[in-house]
């Protein structure tokens, strides 16, 4: 029973890890269409841009976080406006997108392999690292802060796409792009905020896991598919959703080693997404991308 | 240096099957997979267990590495085609995934990161092909094969309804095609042939690990693809003739391992991006017809 | 065809409510209303594309509501689109080749196993594509990729296209929009000697001139409803209709 609850604490910790980049992945997937697997690239990006912040340039680490969130929120715009925007002026397909998203996420973390080397790079992150025991589970204050940081985020999240004008218009683009086309939305506008607002969503993540455990150059291509399939299991077009989707994968995956070897999680998470799809494609709240769409 | 020169040539055949089968999907059909480096790898396994436990001879095995191949494949093909693309994007690597830590921990079977050592050579008419020399002419003999069977399924009305289906699936259903039951045969024929040269490679370098199968490797075949270009058949062949020769040159440059490795992939990555921006149909790709002036 | 209190809404919005008409055989009917009264939603629901919450849609004995799209193909049922959807990148030869009957040539098994029948189908298929493009008009363009065809014969080809599946119902969707006067004159009698040749038209059009000429009955929808139907010199006379029509 102890363990239980451990690996609950756990699993809601991992959980908001997913789920904030589930809730960025899924804004950007939802509104664009892109499969935006670079964003595993933004992820890692991110903590190394808190590493160097915090180590090279010697700012303190609140500064550098924040440092790291701009400038994670450009990456994601730059990606689009310079390799997506590009590409789709070209007419490319949306596989020829996927692709070119795909090589960007390898280029991107073999660069930083190179820079940086493979190893984790640790960060100081002082008092965060301190104990907390409530009963028999142990979470450090860094652990809290996480689940506390993708609560906030997802509040951030909800209330910009509700009240902003902004917000309001990434909402239109999101569920009828035509439609906002003809009312006078610039969709290409568009799309660059919800690059910039949905990759300062997964910084926060790619830095909370490099200051637990540090930052490494391959974690994000799994982070990234963990988000999709939250999203999927959430529902295409619903940040709730996605929001619930990555914290369910990341319970799952920790409540299922309580009973089945640790390395069979991936396992574990993929196989739940398969039995999910056929008997839910529409996910929780979504609308399932039905192929046949007119 | 001979000898050198037949094991480039055996790969070359054994990555023409993988990149003309994986063209089938992504190429002709416009599904994307990057679950082929794990069929490749069920291919290898499931041919290597069935020559060490149950004593099968080489056919016997590209018997079963296919089957199982096209089973796995056609297990996560159901499900996720029946909805859109992009969630058998998700599922194909989830399916990457699944099956590599199948490879690295279901010990008993797969004996996991040692690996299987001691599959036997094949014998093919009586003959036992046991040097590189042989194995090139069987290598480029099934990879012949393979080409000769995705021609016959590209010039087809199959062929047809596959283009259509990847240019706009919903004018083909409208036209009366199954776009779902179209998909999950193509899938299955994909992963049946990939699994082939999965099975050729055990037998050839008569040890197999689950380094080999990794989602890397499903990121090179792509590249092979894209590189070869998705339009003519022959396009894969070209991309593992130049692909295969690139490590070789890098060692050139006398680049340490270290840096040798991540340095392949940022090559393949910047290949995919600079070929969809200026080539997408690959380097033999059809280019655009002219309009009739 | 028999389309009986067929409905469909999406969110809170009721795109199709209570609709039902008939659609009689070797006639053209005329679909119309104003824009958004749910016509190609009608069509979408007919062919399978969406599914209906409720109603039934009955052909020759048959009930098509809850089929796919190709099943409803099958069942001689087609349509055209109004962005037409035609496959660009392929000739104009393969576009019409996608709509003959090639079971044989499709199926992997029989690829493999008996080459001598695939070829003989795909040599009869190939026979009736060419005339079918004769048919319309085409058939000098039939190696020309379809994406370099004039507009007007594009609007050819989406007909020929399903013409060559042999069904017997086809649902135009804006045949004639975007056309001038001199390619109206081309695309118009096709109709016609469809239903010549036995076939049964159901045309959404919002050119009420083509309709009166056309279409021998009616059906009326506003807002998701069939507000009338009849013979189409009355609907297209009543100034109640008109009204609604043009929005006053």
């Amino acid at each position: 029973m102890d363990l239980a609850l451990q690996l609950l604490a756990t699993g809601l910790v991992v959980g908001s890890l997913y789920a904030l980049c589930a809730i960025g992945w899924g804004l950007i997937y939802g509104t664009t269409l892109h499969f935006h697997v670079a964003h595993g690239a933004v992820f890692a990006l991110a903590a190394y841009y808190a590493y160097v912040a915090q180590t090279w340039l010697r700012l303190p680490l609140a500064v550098a976080v924040l440092v790291a969130i701009v400038a994670s929120a450009v990456s994601g715009l730059l990606i689009d406006l310079l390799l997506y925007q590009q590409l789709e002026r070209r007419g490319a397909f949306r596989t020829s997108i996927f692709i070119a998203s795909l090589g960007l996420l390898i280029l991107l973390e073999n660069v930083l392999a190179i820079v940086f080397t493979p190893d984790p790079m640790r960060m100081d992150i002082g008092a965060l690292n301190t104990a907390v025991i409530i009963g028999p589970v142990f979470l450090t204050y860094l652990h809290i802060l996480t689940v506390a940081l993708a609560l906030a985020g997802y509040g951030a999240l909800m209330l910009f796409l509700k009240r902003s004008r902004w917000g309001q218009a990434i909402r239109a683009v999101s569920s009828a792009p035509e439609m906002a086309r003809t009312v006078g939305i610039d969709l290409r506008r568009v799309h660059l905020l919800t690059y910039a607002v949905g990759s300062a969503l997964a910084a926060p993540a790619g830095i909370l896991v490099a200051m637990d455990v540090g930052a490494e150059p391959f974690r994000g291509t799994r982070f990234v598919l963990l988000a999709s399939v939250g999203v999927i299991m959430g529902g295409i077009g619903s940040i709730p959703g996605a929001m619930l989707g990555g914290l369910f994968l990341g319970l799952l995956e920790n409540l299922g080693i309580w009973k089945l070897p640790s390395e069979w999680q991936s396992a574990i998470s993929f196989g739940v997404f398969l039995v999910f799809i056929v008997l839910r494609p529409r996910g929780f709240f979504g609308r399932t991308i039905h192929s046949a769409e007119i | 240096m001979l000898a050198y020169i037949a094991h480039y040539l055996v790969m070359v055949g054994i990555y023409t099957i993988l990149a003309t089968s994986l063209n089938l999907l992504v190429g002709y059909s416009g599904i994307f997979s990057l679950a082929h480096a794990a069929i490749y790898g069920i291919g290898a396994y499931a041919s290597a267990l069935a020559a060490l436990q149950l004593g099968l001879g080489f056919w016997g095995g590209l018997l079963v590495a296919a089957v199982v191949g096209a089973f796995a494949a056609a297990l996560v093909a159901i499900p996720s085609l029946r909805v859109a693309g992009d969630y058998y994007i998700v599922a194909s690597f989830g399916l990457q995934v699944v099956i590599l830590t199948v490879f690295i921990n279901w010990t008993s079977l797969t004996n996991g990161h040692a690996g299987l050592p001691g599959i036997p050579r094949p014998r093919v008419f009586g003959l036992v092909v046991d040097d590189p020399f042989k194995y090139v002419v069987l290598s480029l003999a099934l990879a012949a094969l393979t080409y000769l069977v995705c021609r016959r399924l590209t010039a087809s009305a199959f062929g047809r309804t596959l283009r259509a289906v990847r240019e706009d699936e919903i004018a083909a259903a409208a036209t009366g095609k199954n776009v779902v039951a179209v998909k999950i045969a193509i899938t299955t024929i994909s992963s049946a042939l990939g699994a082939l040269a999965g099975s050729l490679y055990a037998h050839y370098i008569t040890y197999i690990n689950p380094t080999s199968f990794s989602l890397d490797e499903s990121i090179f075949i792509t590249s092979l693809v894209i590189l070869g270009g998705t339009e003519r058949l022959a396009g894969p062949l070209v991309g593992s003739l130049i692909l295969l020769a690139v490590p070789e040159a890098l060692k050139f440059l006398a680049i340490p391992d270290t840096v040798a490795a991540p340095m392949r992939q940022i090559l393949y990555g910047a290949l995919l991006i600079v070929f969809m921006f200026v080539r997408p149909e690959g380097i033999l790709g059809r280019a655009r017809p002219r309009r009739a002036a | 065809m028999t389309v009986q209190g067929v409905s469909r809404a999406f969110g809170g919005i009721q795109a199709v409510e209570a609709c039902t008409f008939e659609v009689a055989p070797r006639l053209i009917t005329g679909l119309i209303g104003p824009n958004g009264a749910g016509k190609t939603t009608v069509f979408n629901l007919i062919t399978g594309f969406l599914r209906a919450d409720g109603g039934s849609i009955r052909f020759k004995g048959e009930e098509l509501l809850g089929l796919a799209p190709h099943e409803v193909e099958a069942r001689g049922v087609v349509r055209t689109f109004q962005h037409l959807r035609l496959w660009g990148k392929m000739t104009v030869l393969e576009n019409v080749l996608l709509g003959c009957r090639t079971p044989l040539g499709e199926s992997v098994v029989s690829l493999f196993l008996r080459p001598a029948r695939v070829r003989e189908e795909e040599a009869t298929a190939r026979r009736r594509a060419l005339e079918v493009l004769e048919f319309f008009g085409l058939a000098g363009r039939a190696h020309e990729l379809a994406e370099d065809l004039a507009y007007p014969e594009q609007k050819l080809l989406s007909m020929a296209r399903i013409f060559a599946t042999d069904a017997e119902v086809f649902l135009l969707d804006e045949p004639t929009s975007g056309l001038d006067a001199d390619s109206l004159q081309r695309i118009v009698p096709m109709v016609r000697r469809l239903v010549e040749h036995g076939k049964t038209v159901l045309l959404i059009e919002h050119n009420m001139e083509l309709i009166a000429q056309l279409s021998d009955e009616v059906v009326f929808l506003h807002q998701g409803r069939v507000m009338a139907r009849g013979r189409a010199e009355q609907i297209t006379r009543d100034p109640a209709l008109t009204e609604i029509y043009f929005g006053v």
